[in-house]
């Protein structure tokens, strides 16, 4: 029994329910289910007794194909391991890829990674919340979001010619310098989304029936966060100051002004408000990056792409997602591909690990606003 | 504590060798009978967050090698252990009893590469269904020749 919680008190709860044991299939196929992933609970009733989690319907043998790509060809590869957030994955292997060769990017090419991670960061935020709104049959909220994250996907599109997968980050930069007035539009468009914040709150954090609903769902104290592995905004949620931008800076955040939210409570509430602190956080981070975004070059010259060679070593190199820790711990026997390529994925602790603690003696019902509360993403786990 | 004050301390209490690297990480080897107390130690010195396990399988050497990835909240610093197994008997411990996800990054280690962590209970499968091939992300494993195999995709192309 992996909970922490007897199993005759589980079946005590679910006495009280009134009901027959049941197996339930909580996805892959459910519409509160996010990705190609499922839960196979034992439940009572509503109650649920025991979880097996059913990962690996999404798999697609990422770390494998990589050993098998070019260095470059595996650029293409990368940011669909995370479709919401993908420009983490970029900018982690690529920093893997830059501490091996010991190059530092010019500081045009900091600058601008740290503006689209941040825009990355909102679009994903934007989904995450507006997920959570749709769980609690709150679907305003998605649509709300979705029509915000549209500006920011536009301007990806201009910047990078894609709307999902940018592609945008190379070892040793960044593939093309911001076009004439998108740093304008993005301006615009931020003006534009803080303003819709007030929205936000009148739809989720003034709504009673959102606080009742989320309060108490998933609790997490610091230790409790830390000993699991739980990173990023989960993490600081329970009020702990710990960010990757921080404590171990990457791009430009080194020359950014800034103090890491941290709202404490450590529960599904929590972390939707934490949620909304650190996209205020990105809005003004974006802000100082554009005002401080220096002239110069934007990428190294690391000759033909085709026959671009990482001397022999390995590096792990970790950047704040959305989510938390996203890193690549990249090998090279100084090869024309890597020899081995292993992601960290900010969900997995929580999805494949973490769930045996909190789901059994949770409702059904609670499931979807767990994961969506602690911003699971099954596609970093298969990887 | 500054990090050349970090390897130095590991080194007077433990004997184990480890050297700084980048500008804020430490690289260790660890012989594997020895992987579960030194990580215990890490742990007791600040080394809280455990980021991921993963392995490497240095198939000339014939050896593979788990790394373990952990970092210092409070020393911002980040360190890679790395414990060498023999491919023919690749055997290691657990650490779930230090961090209770350590579980799942074995059980994936082990339908992955074939590593066996002793005292971990759960050892089957996780993300693959009837697999009956050797495990995947081992070098010697073929994907093309497992795709013509399983699927004769390629050969009907041919």
């Amino acid at each position: 029994m992996l909970s922490s919680i007897p199993y005759t008190e589980l079946r005590e709860l679910a006495r009280k329910d009134d009901c027959i044991q049941y197996e339930l299939f909580f996805g892959p196929n459910f519409p509160g289910m996010h990705g190609n992933f499922g839960y196979i609970l034992d439940v009572a009733g509503s109650t649920i007794l025991r979880v097996r989690p059913n990962p690996g319907l999404l798999h697609r043998g990422f770390e494998k194909l990589m050993e098998q790509k070019l260095w470059f060809q595996n650029l293409s590869l990368i940011p669909r391991i995370c479709v919401v957030d993908p420009d983490p994955n970029e900018v982690a292997y690529c920093g893997a890829i830059e501490k091996i060769l010991g190059a530092e990017i010019p500081e045009r090419a900091k600058f601008i990674r740290t503006i689209t991670l941040e825009m990355s960061r909102m679009t994903s935020l934007l989904m995450g919340m507006g997920a959570l709104g749709g769980m609690m049959g709150l679907y305003t909220v998605m649509y709300r979001m979705m029509d915000d994250r549209e500006g920011l996907l536009s301007l990806f599109e201009w910047l990078t010619g894609a709307r999902i997968y940018h592609i945008y980050n190379l070892p040793g930069g960044v593939r093309r310098d911001i076009p004439d007035g998108w740093t304008e539009k993005l301006e615009d468009v931020l003006k534009q989304l803080e303003s819709n914040i007030v929205e936000w709150d009148r739809l989720m954090f003034e709504n009673p029936v959102v606080q009742k609903r989320l309060s108490g769902i998933g609790p997490l104290t610091q230790e409790q966060a830390v000993n699991w592995g739980i990173g990023g905004p989960s993490l600081r949620a329970t009020g702990f100051k710990a960010d990757t931008r921080k404590d171990d800076p990457y791009a430009a955040y080194p020359y950014l002004d800034f103090e890491v939210p941290a709202v404490g409570g450590g529960d599904a509430l929590a972390r939707a408000v934490q949620v909304r602190e650190e996209y205020i956080l990105a809005i003004s981070l974006i802000r100082q990056a554009l005002k401080k975004l220096p002239e110069g070059p934007f990428k190294l010259d690391t000759g033909n792409p085709l026959k671009f060679i990482v001397p022999k070593g390995d590096a792990y190199n970790r950047v704040e997602s959305s989510k938390g820790e996203y890193a690549y711990h990249v090998v090279s026997n100084g090869d024309l591909k890597p020899y081995r390529v292993s992601v960290r994925g900010p969900s997995l602790p929580g999805g494949l690990a973490l769930c045996h603690e909190h789901l059994p003696g949770m409702l059904i019902d609670d499931v979807a606003i767990w994961m969506a509360s602690l911003a699971i993403c099954p596609p970093d786990f298969d990887r | 504590m500054t990090r050349n004050a970090l390897v130095e301390r590991i080194e007077a209490e433990t004997g184990i060798e480890s050297r700084p690297r980048y500008s804020n990480q430490i690289e260790a080897s660890v012989p594997r009978e020895r992987i579960i107390s030194f990580l215990s130690f890490l742990k007791t010195i600040g080394f809280e967050h455990l980021s991921n396990i993963t392995a490497i399988d240095w198939i000339q050497d014939s050896t593979m090698e788990v790394v373990y990835n952990v970092w210092s909240y409070s020393e911002r610093i980040h360190i890679t252990v790395k414990s060498p197994v023999p491919r023919g008997n690749p055997v290691s411990f657990t650490c779930m009893g230090l961090w209770p996800q350590g579980r799942v990054y074995e059980q994936e280690l082990h339908e992955m590469f074939g590593i066996s962590f002793q005292g971990n209970p759960t050892q089957g499968p996780l993300f693959l269904h009837n697999w009956k091939d050797i495990p995947p992300l081992r070098k010697d494993f073929d994907t093309e020749e497992y795709s013509r195999r399983a699927y004769g995709y390629l050969e009907e192309e041919q």
